[in-house]
């Protein structure tokens, strides 16, 4: 069995179907890509640990490279991209995604499976950049408001894609010499990326995390195209920024916790100023990135401990980010208002939607029974562990940074259901979501609260990495674990409720960075365009000029040596041709006979 | 029995010279059939020459009853039958012209045979002094027509060149003499083994002889410093003539050149003495370099292509002192490809002269509107001579390009990558050149006359470009004004191309030029492209040539 699997690269058989939707009709296009998006996760399940190996390894170029790299982390990305993509597929269905959304998407998936199963940085870069180059055109086919989004979305990863791939250069060429030239872009050739690419790689992988300042593509990007378009972009590029952060980084560092919890804190408070809906959850997924960063920075500082809480909590994130995206869309695809402000009262007539935000919310904020409280409880309890800089209560500055982040969660996720469900009378009586739409998401939030209860969480620990050494440490339910919980949940809903108008008022006046990155980027680039512009026609001018001068000179022979003062006939006539002629033989002699 | 065609083929114009003036006597009008029918049995001969060296290899002929190397020869390879293959043609087609622009009168005609015969001399013979009187038949008959037209100018140039062209004669019959001397023998064949055998390649009788021989040549092949009267010669002639000497004359003597170092003096010669391929070479490269740069300095086109002349026969000089095999196939394929190219250049901007009276460059504005046919025949041409493939001038340039770097490699002398970027340098000042005519042809003048048709080109002419401008150039004349500025087109006569009264009409194309050399102009246009083809079909015909030099 596995030999037949492992010959098969899910990305193929991805984009096959991407072009099978556009050729099929609707309907059997996307049972085609359902099937194809639940084969790479029945792929990754039945692999198993047994399958691991580096499969599909070939020489291109001169250099090895590993096409379908499987070990446990891959596994695991493999598997909640697969189902996610699955769920994602019928979600696209029934919210009436035009066919070219749902191709661009499968092909977009197709990308990020590539970049998941890579086993050399030649491989994970080709793949990482097709990856932005199709979720670009994802956002485009949406037109609108999309297109400039899209723009400046593109701009960002390109950008990005090039500083990464400047740091795979820089590994390559640093690594020539330690290990055989066709290896050096090997994952087995060394742990992570290169020390001399460092910076390279943390800015070109971060763009894609959404570090702090290069973040705000996020939550310009992700509102913007259509819902089931949302859903797919909202988990593939960040998480697999994550993933790809591991493989350059699986040593950690304590500035990338740092990082993460300060992320966290950032995107929690930003969502808190948001009204539209995808747009809030868009910065909370800078703030659940931030949980993963931390738990991978920890990976030296604390252990394999660490790690597994922030794959698990990328994991669990694909899930309920995912979900989250779902029931905003369903209420953005049946009211069409994209103002939380203009909701209210809709949990009386989306009773299912309201559910599923319910589940997809306890899961994000934490709460027990919930996949987010095991796997954000792993990172915070790693963070216990931190006391860099300790501040109130014995507890260091990571620790109170993912604390704030929660509280900050709950609170934006408290106002997001309050404002869409709740919050006055009913103005909208939309229906509730389609069947298709339903099945997606019951998908979705089913693995939320699978992979969440006291029952079942072991499960969870079974797809992670080191399941044998994190197994016995790991004690969700116990009571500290609990109240920690309680307190979090308290803190929300008093902080919402307390903090309500205060926040209202600054939602008008606090604007992110790109306020100011925007603009600057504007001018900057219009400065050295016409800077550029202007010293070339200056070099122009002066070229030109220059030539003009030489063919004057050209032209005029005579008149440029009177005006030098030597009024001198310069054509030759008779005499002197006979002169030159008995001077070139004379020459010619001389040479000839002497040389 | 074949080889009775070479002296026959000499023979022919040579007697036919006589016609004319002796016909003359009777007839007013006798000189234009009495070429035609010559030169057209010349081309005959010419093709029966070719293909019997094809089937026989080289000819030979033994004039009289003397053998060699006592007598006269006359022999005909693969070299002597591709130039006189140009010679018959070039003849023949410059006579279409000659008809229609003169110079007229029987006395003329005789000339023009003369030429020809004395050409074809050059090319068949086998025995150096034969070739100095074959060059001095060329040179008389070439100083008569250059004054043909009776003007002063050109008697002015035919005089400078009849005294220098003379001096170079005699240190060519000085170099042949020192060769007598030292080998005792003129038969080109004999003196090869010769001076092998009574003197030696070092021997300083025979190095003289050589430099004279060169110096000589160089002034009739025209070189950088010994040009002078080339320049003044091809511009002041009457164009029939220019179309004849340009294309022939340089390349006859250019023939001799490389007859007399390869076949006489030998491979092996030059690669002996240094010294004496390396002055060439630096007087070649400076040829190249001179020639293009003043050529991209003249406004009046047959000065321009004059000088552009100087810039091509310094390759081939540099082909021939570079000494190896690919160079010199390009020097030979050059010289042939040369010949057409300035030709068909020649006779276009006469057709141009004549249709049109446009003789600079100025008076070339949109010139491809008025007359497409032989503006597009001149613009292809033009980028030939540049070296853009696929021509001849391509193929020709690009051996030599080539042979230059080869003969720089593994340890070589550097002056064949020297000579290597010259060719590039003057390839850049071609462009440069052939570019003004072509942005002359199709981009200067626009605004001026937007396609009133023929009409009203006269009345803008008549009242100057500004009321012209203003007339009908409308919203767009500043910008198109700006436009001719900043490309460097000369302000003022920007007016558009006005034929000459009584210029010629024709119901097939809208170019006010004769007929009959139109025809002949487009055919050499196209011939030159098709050749460019045929740069494996040249390399097969000239190995065996080449084989036997370099064996």
């Amino acid at each position: 069995m596995n030999p037949i699997l492992t010959s098969v690269p899910p990305y193929v058989l991805l984009a096959f179907a991407a072009l099978a939707v556009l050729a099929l009709p609707r309907r059997s296009g996307h049972a085609v890509a359902a099937l194809a998006t639940a084969f790479t996760f029945a792929q990754a399940v039945l692999l198993g640990d047994g399958g691991t190996g580096a499969h599909l390894a070939t020489q291109l170029f001169g250099f090895d490279v590993v096409f379908l790299n499987v070990d446990q982390f891959s596994l695991l990305m493999g598997v909640v991209v697969g189902f996610l993509a699955t769920a994602a597929v019928l979600y696209a269905y029934g919210t009436e995604a035009p066919t070219w959304v749902t191709a661009f998407a499968l092909i977009y998936v197709a990308t990020t499976v590539g970049t998941i199963y890579a086993g050399d940085w030649l491989t994970l870069i080709f793949f990482w950049e097709l990856m932005a180059v199709t979720s670009t055109l994802l956002v485009w086919q949406y037109g609108g408001a999309a297109v400039r989004a899209g723009y400046r979305y593109a701009l960002f990863h390109g950008i990005g894609g090039t500083v990464f791939l400047g740091a795979v250069v820089v590994h390559g060429a640093s690594m020539l010499g330690s290990v055989p030239a066709a290896e050096i872009f090997l994952f087995s050739s060394t742990t992570g990326i290169h020390a001399s690419a460092t910076v390279l790689a943390a800015i070109g992988i971060g763009v894609n995390c959404g570090f702090i300042f290069l973040h705000t593509w996020l939550p310009d990007t992700y509102p913007r195209p259509h819902v089931a378009a949302s859903v797919f972009l909202s988990v593939f590029t960040t998480k697999t920024a994550v993933y790809v952060m591991y493989r350059a980084f699986p040593e950690g560092g304590m500035w990338l916790a740092y990082l993460g919890g300060f992320m966290a804190v950032y995107g929690a408070f930003f969502a808190l100023l948001q009204y539209d809906p995808r747009r809030l959850l868009s910065y909370h997924i800078q703030a659940q990135v931030g949980y993963m960063l931390a738990g991978l920075g920890l990976a030296t500082a604390v252990g394999d401990f660490a790690v597994t809480g922030g794959f698990a909590h990328l994991f669990n994130n694909v899930l309920y980010k995912s979900l989250l995206f779902m029931a905003v869309g369903v209420v953005i695809y049946r009211t069409g208002v994209e103002d939380i402000r203009d909701m209210g009262g809709l949990w009386r007539v989306m009773p299912v939607t309201f559910l599923v935000y319910l589940v997809g919310a306890a899961s994000i904020t934490a709460v027990p029974g919930f996949n987010g409280f095991i796997s954000k409880g792993m990172v915070i309890d790693s963070a216990h562990k931190i006391h860099n800089f300790e501040l109130l209560f014995g507890e260091g500055l990571l620790w109170w940074l993912l604390i704030l982040g929660g509280v900050g969660t709950f609170m934006s996720f408290i106002k997001l259901g309050y404002y869409m469900f709740f919050h006055g009378s009913a103005t909208l009586s939309p229906k509730d979501a389609t069947a298709f739409q339903t099945a997606g998401m019951v998908l979705a939030g089913g693995a939320c609260v699978f992979f969440g209860t006291p029952l079942t969480y072991t499960y969870l620990v079974d797809l992670m990495p080191f399941t044998a050494e994190v197994a016995p440490e790991l004690h969700p339910y116990s009571a500290s674990h609990l109240t920690e919980s309680a307190w979090l949940l308290g803190a929300g809903f008093v902080g919402f409720f307390a903090l309500k108008r205060p926040l209202g008022w600054l939602a008008h006046h606090m604007r992110d960075i790109d306020a100011v990155t925007y603009p600057a980027a504007f001018y900057l680039a219009r400065g050295s365009v016409w800077g550029v512009t202007e010293l070339w026609a200056a070099v122009d001018r002066w070229v030109m000029h220059a030539i003009a001068t030489v063919e004057w000179i050209g032209m005029h022979p005579r008149e440029t040596l009177g005006r030098a003062g030597a009024d001198v006939e310069i054509r030759t006539g008779i005499g002197r041709s006979v002169l030159f002629l008995t001077l070139a033989a004379g020459v010619a002699l001389f040479v000839f006979v002497l040389g | 029995m074949s080889d009775v065609l070479l002296p026959v083929a000499i023979a022919l114009p040579l007697v036919a010279a006589t016609l004319p003036i002796a016909l003359g006597l009777k007839y007013e009008r006798a000189g234009w059939p009495v070429a035609a029918v010559a030169t057209t049995a010349l081309a005959g001969l010419a093709t029966a020459i070719g293909v019997e060296v094809a089937r026989d290899g080289t000819l030979s002929h033994a004039l009289g009853t003397y053998e060699p190397p006592i007598g006269i020869e006359l022999v005909a390879d693969e070299l002597s039958v591709a130039v006189l293959a140009l010679v018959a043609v070039v003849s023949l087609a410059t006579l279409a012209f000659a008809r229609v622009a003169g110079p007229r009168g029987n006395a003329f005609y005789s000339g023009y045979l003369l030429l020809v015969g004395g050409l074809t001399g050059l090319v068949l013979t086998g025995d150096l002094f034969n070739m100095f009187v074959f060059l001095e038949i060329v040179g008389i008959s070439t100083y008569a027509l250059i004054a043909a037209d009776r003007s002063g100018a050109s008697a002015y140039a035919s005089l400078k060149y009849l005294v220098v062209g003379t001096v170079g004669a005699s240190l060519y019959l000085l170099g042949v003499g020192y060769a007598f001397l030292a080998t005792g023998t003129l038969n080109m064949l004999d003196m090869q083994v010769q001076i092998v055998e009574q003197a030696s390649y070092a021997d300083p009788l025979i190095r003289a002889s050589y430099a004279l021989i060169v110096a000589g040549l160089g002034l009739k092949i025209a070189v950088f410093p010994i040009h002078a009267w080339q320049p003044d010669a091809y511009q002041r002639a009457p164009d029939a003539v220019t179309t004849i000497v340009a294309a022939l004359v340089s390349t006859a003597s250019a023939y001799a050149l490389i007859r007399v170092s390869y076949t006489v003096f030998t491979v092996d010669f030059l690669a002996a003495n240094d010294a004496i391929t390396t002055v060439m070479l630096i007087v070649a490269g400076a040829s190249i370099l001179a020639g293009s740069a003043l050529a991209a300095m003249q406004s009046d086109l047959k000065r321009m292509f004059a000088y552009s002349s100087v810039a091509q026969f310094g390759m081939i000089v540099a082909a021939v002192a570079l000494a190896n095999e690919t160079a010199l196939l390009g020097g030979i394929v050059h010289l042939v490809g040369h010949g057409l190219l300035k030709f068909g250049l020649f006779l276009g901007v006469g057709l141009l002269a004549l249709g049109y009276g446009a003789r600079e460059l100025d008076d070339l504005a949109s010139a491809a509107r008025s007359a497409p046919y032989t503006a597009g025949a001149v613009a292809l041409l033009g980028l030939g001579l540049v070296g853009i493939p696929p021509s001849i001038g391509f193929l020709g340039k690009w051996y030599i390009g080539v042979g230059a770097v080869e003969a720089s490699m593994g340890g070589g002398d550097p002056a064949g990558i020297g000579i290597a970027v010259v060719i590039f340098v003057s390839t850049l000042f071609t462009l440069s050149y052939v570019a003004r005519v072509i942005e002359r042809f199709y981009f200067a003048g626009v605004g001026l006359s937007d396609g009133h048709g023929d009409g009203s080109h006269g009345d803008e002419h008549g009242d100057g470009s500004d009321h012209g401008v203003a007339a009908d150039g409308g919203s767009e004349s500043p910008s198109a004004q700006t436009t001719d500025a900043l490309i460097g087109g000369d302000e003022g006569n920007d007016s558009p191309l006005t034929p000459v009264a009584g210029a010629p009409r024709s119901r097939f194309v809208p170019d006010r030029v004769p007929p009959a050399p139109l025809v002949i102009l487009i055919l050499a246009a196209l011939t030159t492209v098709a050749l460019g083809f045929g740069g494996y079909a040249l390399f097969e015909w000239f190995d065996p040539f080449l084989t036997e030099v370099f064996a």
